[in-house]
């Protein structure tokens, strides 16, 4: 469980979290495709806290603020989706061309 | 620091598990299986953690994202086409150029990782850092813990207007569509 | 570092506390059957019926839904007897009695309790079939709005331990019970915990009643091991109760372990008892008194116990 291991793999789950968020069409598969990538951030950070920050607390305080993030995200992601489905039926990403209103 | 044959093991089947869950996630037909997969992909990571030494954070992402998967899967039963996955359906956009975008992303971080040249100062004792942690909150970072605690009472009350019974153009159970937009109309425009 | 057993210790007696407990749970519910319907009749019944039972369920032929999934449905027993395995592991008997005990035991315990509902979800979703997706959706809301009152009943507990571990909340409550010094946790937990392990009154996802609810497409081995797992898990409920609230091993006279196992039983019976006394709760009115009652009441236990702290 090299430093160099633990890096590649956040670095894999970034990658696939942006290929996600690019690519689908479904809002809460785009979410996910979000999650994934902050998921990838979460592993880097916590790893260079383990081995290159000496410990120091500031380190996991960070990642309290990610979680904090990811739970804001989730939050008004799944806000957002119930309000636009009420106003425009839409449940993926082509039916809203106008963000207008 | 725990080291180790079996640590080490460990590892690779939860990073090679969350990897592989986490594209699994784009890769199925069902979104309720999606959800499922992103689940195992965050419980892998959820371990990774805490075999690096900070249990907290690692149990919390556990304990968070098992909550949110469930929501997450009831929102999709609720407003998405074909949440179960019984006809299969490809529901992706710029397809290829989302492929090279991810695949730049992961080969400049890893590159990042492999390339970069990080200080070794390994934690001295893993065994105290959720005291750590529990102290950090409540001293030196209490400003930031409290902006956290602020940010997640206005997303609660933000997320609540969007999504409350009264919207803008009526009430949820009556027809709150958008005027200009007719019942039949595709709304693609 | 924290005191570890071996991996060997670990796997045995967690074994063997599962297999024990999981017994147990099945005599105490006839038991508590028996005895709200006031005759107890032959103890030799008691303790065969459920190994014939359990005996039948094996013999049973299998059936099959139309178009399952196949990996989902058998992983979900697995998934939920593994956790309530996970959750049991970190309960202590003694001071030194103890399979794990990380630093954050609390919230290791509380990350194996959110996962429960991902494993009855599977177990519902997987059969495809809209009786056990109704059960898993009314576990699911029952879920989600038991998190909160059941996360903060357990912080309560952490308070006066100034730790998380849970071998330090229950050394802590060697001058006064936590059951004497919150009053309001023991009763919040064991209604959340009794909907977690969703038995009795809240079991609103399982039922016979409610259309068998999750595991109405389950037959043979498949039920027996759901029923193993469900049950696996309430005596993690059970433990973690006495551990938290009752004083652990605390208590005079009877060496440690012996009180922990009394009082896991206590608690057991009271649940079990429950079960046969009180009447099904609905859905939305376990989801409003969840939300309306049992959180103000959690926060309220959280505020009195850290103002007596201070």
């Amino acid at each position: 469980m090299t430093t160099e291991a633990v890096l590649v793999v956040a670095a894999a789950l970034f990658g696939i979290g942006v290929y996600g968020a690019l690519s689908q069409q479904s809002f809460v598969m785009l979410m996910m495709g979000i999650e994934l990538l902050i998921n990838g951030a979460i592993l880097a950070l916590v790893v260079l806290w383990a081995r290159a920050a000496g410990g120091s607390p500031q380190g996991q305080m960070l990642g309290v603020v990610f979680m904090t993030v990811m739970a804001v995200e989730m939050a008004l992601g799944f806000a957002l989706i119930t309000g636009v489905y009420r106003v425009r039926r839409a449940d993926i990403t082509e039916k809203l061309r106008r963000l207008k209103g | 620091m725990i080291a180790g044959p079996l640590v080490d093991a460990t590892f690779w089947v939860f990073a090679l598990g969350s990897i592989v869950a986490g594209y699994r996630v784009f890769r199925t037909d069902s979104m309720v299986r999606a959800a499922f997969y992103l689940l195992a992909s965050f419980a892998g990571v959820g371990g990774i953690v805490v075999l690096l030494g900070a249990e907290f954070l690692g149990m919390v992402l556990i304990l968070m994202m098992a909550g949110e998967m469930l929501i997450m899967a009831i929102v999709m039963v609720m407003f998405m086409m074909n949440p179960a996955g019984l006809n299969p359906m490809v529901m992706v956009h710029q397809n290829r150029r989302a492929a090279v975008a991810g695949i730049v992303a992961f080969v400049a971080l890893a590159a990042v990782g492999l390339l970069g040249n990080f200080p070794a100062r390994p934690v001295p004792d893993p065994s105290t850092a959720t005291a750590e942690l529990g102290t950090e909150l409540l001293g030196d970072s209490m400003l930031v813990f409290q902006s956290a605690g602020v940010a997640l009472l206005s997303t609660m009350i933000g997320a609540v207007v969007i999504a409350g019974r009264k919207g803008r153009f009526g009430v949820a159970e009556e027809d709150s569509i958008e005027p200009s937009l007719q019942p039949d109309e595709e709304p693609g425009r | 570092m924290r005191p570890y057993v071996g991996a060997e210790v670990a796997l045995l007696a967690t074994a063997a506390a599962l297999v024990a407990g999981v017994y147990l749970v099945a005599v105490l519910d006839r038991f508590a059957a028996a005895l709200v319907a006031g005759a107890v009749g032959s103890w030799r019944r008691l303790l065969v019926v459920p190994l014939a039972a359990a005996a039948a369920l094996l013999v049973q032929q299998r059936r099959t839904t139309e178009r399952p999934d196949g990996a989902g449905w058998a992983v979900a027993p697995a998934l939920f007897f593994g956790l309530a395995a996970f959750a049991l592991a970190l309960v202590p008997l003694g001071p030194d009695l103890v399979i794990a005990d990380p630093s954050t035991g609390f919230v290791a315990f509380s990350a194996a309790i959110a996962f429960v509902m991902i494993a009855v979800f599977l177990h519902g979703w997987s059969p495809n079939s809209p009786f056990a997706l109704h059960g898993a959706y009314r576990y699911g809301a029952a879920a989600l709005s038991f998190q909160i009152p059941f996360l903060l009943a357990m912080l309560a507990t952490a308070l006066p331990a100034e730790s998380l571990s849970i071998v330090d909340i229950v050394r802590a409550q060697e001058p006064a019970w936590n059951v004497l010094r919150q009053p309001l946790g023991l009763p919040l937990y064991l209604v959340v915990g009794v909907g977690v392990s969703f038995w009795g009154p809240l079991n609103l996802s399982d039922a016979s009643d409610v259309a068998g609810g999750t595991s109405v497409e389950d037959s043979g081995v498949a039920r027996l091991l759901w029923t193993i797992a469900r049950s696996a898990m309430l005596v993690a409920v059970a433990a973690m109760g006495a551990a938290g609230f009752l004083g652990g091993w605390w208590g005079p006279i009877l060496p440690g372990p012996a009180w922990m196992i009394a009082k896991t039983g206590a608690v057991l019976l009271a649940i079990l008892a429950a079960g046969h006394l009180l009447a099904r709760v609905r859905i939305a009115t376990f989801v409003l008194v969840a939300w309306a009652v049992l959180i103000p009441l959690a926060l309220l236990n959280v505020f009195v116990s850290g103002a007596i702290l201070l």
